[in-house]
């Protein structure tokens, strides 16, 4: 390594901190807009609903402290329970099938054949279409009588679907639906497939493995990092789907698809209850954390890091 | 030509450019300059689609060319769902503006609040407004006034469900379409016969008929939406209360749950209306069903009529009554033009939400069929002479205007912490009656719930 003090003697003289210092001081400033954002975009605003969790808020008046019936109401509150069922349903389905179907499309499109660059746009461009276009997309596809998931259903020889007039069909809709923005996980899984060395393909050739079991046994393990990480994230995002259950059902049939992020919404700007939907938001937060951490527990040690050591 | 440096031979030109052209602003200019730095500038919040917009920036136009003493700000939200939302973060955040539309379901608990002034003194002391027959009565006092007479706001204007129907549909069944006047008004039993001869299979066959093919239905009789204004109209006119008079729901009466029941029969017993109405912002609305000869008759809003009228219809239309179940009934509402409490401009405030309930601001909206008169004066023949244009107003509307929404109408007046009990309570009952769930399964429950949320709101 160059010293500095003989590359810029004049500068160096004038520098009261040293080398480890000044690139300490270098880092900080780097990452200082990063933190400055997320003070005042998160971790201010966090501490901000903390303390509304203790006051009855509704934007007009003064808010008043009212101790713990906030999170009393937590308890107690048929809507949360139902929000909080609809959420894990929603998470539960949408995450494996979502994964799945990335992974599945990312296999596809990771070939070399000609015109393999459209195909790749062709199933990365749902995810980048704007979400309210999207849901009035599939808003359409869903119409009970003029649909077109319908019109094949129909033309199959199946009855017609009240697709998001009823609840069960709403949430199934809804799973569906999330298919349709799996681009991002599929382009992390194509980066991370094209990562897999030739030579582990070759070596199960000449062990004479299959498509099958090179899927299983070499793909699929060298993957498992990337499989995680997609499977955190799609936790995490669908955690907090909002859009399209506000545009396109706003939470109905009969509350079934009111999920959490949009019963926090409603409960903040239309119910004008900011208290209470701080301590959702909080209920949210805790959630997450515990989540990803059970995640981790169980998981994390089953993920395979190409790293010295392993 | 540009001046490199400011030599003393530019300074002297600059000089004497500024000079002249000084010369040349009369004293009349120079008055209005002074006068428009007097004037007191205020806000107002609104949202509305491009209609909307126009028509309240040639309302402040002309509010300014009437006087000079006060300029008026449009703060303008285009999605009327989210100004409440809007307008409740920057009563928070201390930035709300001086004036402002306010939503018919927020109204009261803004007021209750205390975030509106009260108007009362102002319009008692106006020698216009302040005239006991200057609104349609007792409906804008029933909407408008609080408890103890005071009000806090003025109607924007009325807007009211009806019927509107395809002209096409009605002559190829031979039947005579409804109309606004006392006896042409169905009776409910003759409505669900029509819509039995209305709708068609695709084999031509009518409800009721042997083979008639309900799954595969071309042609339905009526799209009955099944949110609170059309539910709430029926109700009325079962001799229920949609809200009662102590600010209740009042969907658990007997009336109530018979007037819901008929609806959703409407769907499930009769097969005369499609499902698909239940979630109305989906896919093909009751304009393009009614255009295409789909839907003989859509129940919507007064508003629609800016698009579903004669002129920019394919099909021939007409417009009529709700049927009747007990007595005939339609529900009115509309948001408010409120001056906030926060005001440091009260007056000034007051003198422009007075403009707007002046004939000026609704008649642009009356003309082109998105509002209905809450004056007097714009509903008499000489009233109605000023707004009704040929092309989106029917032959009939006229006695729509004039006779049965002062007659039928019925005022809502949603209570304090409505929104919550609806979102969370009364949408969900909603929703399950247009699923076909038996309302007594469904209405006492919800209605109970959503009473307890009103009454904490009290």
């Amino acid at each position: 390594m160059i010293d500095a003090k003989t590359t810029t003697p004049a500068k160096t003289k004038a520098s009261r901190f040293s080398l480890a210092q000044r690139r300490t001081i270098v880092g900080y400033i780097f990452i200082t807009p990063f933190i400055l954002g997320f003070i005042f975009w998160f971790l201010t605003p966090a501490l901000v609903a903390a303390n509304l969790t203790f006051q009855k808020w509704n934007l007009i008046s003064a808010p008043r402290y009212i101790g713990f019936q906030n999170i009393e109401r937590l308890f107690n509150d048929p809507i949360l329970l139902q929000s909080l069922k609809s959420t894990l349903i929603y998470t539960f389905a949408s995450v494996p099938v979502g994964l799945i179907f990335a992974f599945f499309l990312a296999l596809l499109i990771n070939t070399q054949i000609p015109g393999i660059a459209i195909f790749r746009t062709i199933y990365f461009l749902p995810s980048i279409v704007p979400a309210v276009a999207g849901a009035l997309l599939w808003a359409w596809i869903f119409n009970t009588e003029f649909g077109l998931l319908n019109a094949a259903i129909r033309a199959l020889g199946g009855a017609k679907i009240a697709w998001l007039q009823e609840p069960s069909w709403a949430m199934i809709a809804f799973i569906i639906m999330s298919t349709w923005g799996v681009g991002g996980a599929m382009i992390i899984f194509l980066a991370g497939l094209q990562g897999i060395p030739d030579v582990y393909y070759e070596a199960a050739d000449l062990d004479g493995a299959g498509r099958w079991n090179k899927l299983v046994n070499v793909t699929i393990p060298l993957m498992s990092p990337v499989i995680f990480f997609n499977l955190i994230i799609g936790f995490i995002n669908s955690f907090q789907v909002f859009v399209q259950a506000l545009l396109m059902t706003n939470g109905g049939p009969q509350n079934s698809t009111l999920f959490l992020v949009l019963y926090i919404y409603r409960t903040a700007f239309q119910s004008t209850n900011m208290g209470y939907a701080a301590a959702l938001s909080w209920l949210l937060f805790f959630f997450l954390m515990i989540f990803s951490f059970i995640v981790f527990k169980v998981l994390g040690n089953r993920v395979y890091y190409e790293a010295p050591g392993n | 030509m540009p001046i490199d440096k400011l030599t003393r031979r530019n300074f002297l030109k600059i000089m004497g450019a500024s000079a002249a052209a000084g010369a040349f602003i009369s004293p009349r200019e120079a008055l209005f300059l002074a006068q428009a730095q007097a004037a007191t500038n205020i806000s107002f919040g609104g949202w509305g689609g491009v209609a909307e917009d126009e028509g309240v920036k040639a309302a402040i136009a002309h509010f300014e060319a009437e006087q000079d003493k006060i300029k008026v700000e449009w703060q303008h939200t285009p999605d009327a769902g989210e100004y409440g939302t809007v307008l409740l973060t920057n009563i928070a955040a201390g930035t709300a503006p001086d004036t402002s539309f306010i939503v018919a379901d927020q109204y009261e608990t803004l007021r209750q609040n205390g975030a509106l002034l009260d108007i009362t003194d102002y319009i008692q002391a106006d020698p216009l407004l302040g005239q006991a027959d200057y609104f349609i009565q007792p409906q804008e006092s029933n909407r408008s006034a609080d408890a103890n007479g005071r009000w806090h706001g003025i109607g924007s204007t009325w807007v009211a469900h009806h019927i509107y129907y395809n002209q096409a549909l009605f002559d190829e069944a031979k039947i005579t379409p409804p109309g606004f006047a006392d006896d042409e008004i169905w009776e409910w039993d003759n409505f669900v016969e029509i819509c039995k001869q209305l709708t068609k299979d695709a084999n031509g066959r009518h409800p009721g008929d042997a083979g008639f093919d309900a799954e595969n239905i071309q042609q339905w009789a009526v799209d009955w939406p099944m949110w609170w204004m059309p539910l709430a109209a029926a109700v009325h006119s079962n001799g229920g209360q949609f809200i009662t008079d102590d600010g209740l729901s009042g969907l658990d009466s007997p009336e109530a749950m018979e007037a819901l029941q008929r609806l959703s029969d409407l769907i499930y017993v009769h097969n005369v209306a499609p499902r698909s109405a239940a979630l109305t912002n989906l896919g093909m609305n009751n304009t393009q069903m009614i255009d295409s000869n789909r839907l003989a008759m859509g129940v919507d809003g007064s508003w629609a009529l800016s698009w579903m009228n004669p002129g920019l219809m394919q099909v021939p239309m007409g417009t009529g009554a709700l049927p009747k179940m007990k007595q005939p009934a339609t529900i009115m509402q509309a948001h408010f033009h409120c001056v906030l409490a926060g005001s440091k401009h009260p007056q000034e405030a007051w003198e422009w939400v007075r403009f707007l309930s002046t004939p000026f601001y609704q008649t642009q909206f009356l003309k082109i069929g998105l509002w209905l008169p809450s004056q007097t004066a714009l509903a008499t023949e000489e009233g109605l002479a000023t707004w009704i244009t040929e092309g989106v107003h029917p032959a009939n509307y006229r006695q729509f205007v004039s006779d049965y929404i002062p007659k039928h109408g019925v005022a809502a007046r949603l209570p304090a912490g409505y929104i919550e009990a609806q979102n969370d309570y009364l949408q969900p009952a909603f929703d399950a009656l247009a699923n076909g769930e038996a309302v007594e399964d469904v209405f006492p429950k919800a209605v109970k719930q959503a009473n307890q949320v009103l009454e904490a709101n009290r």
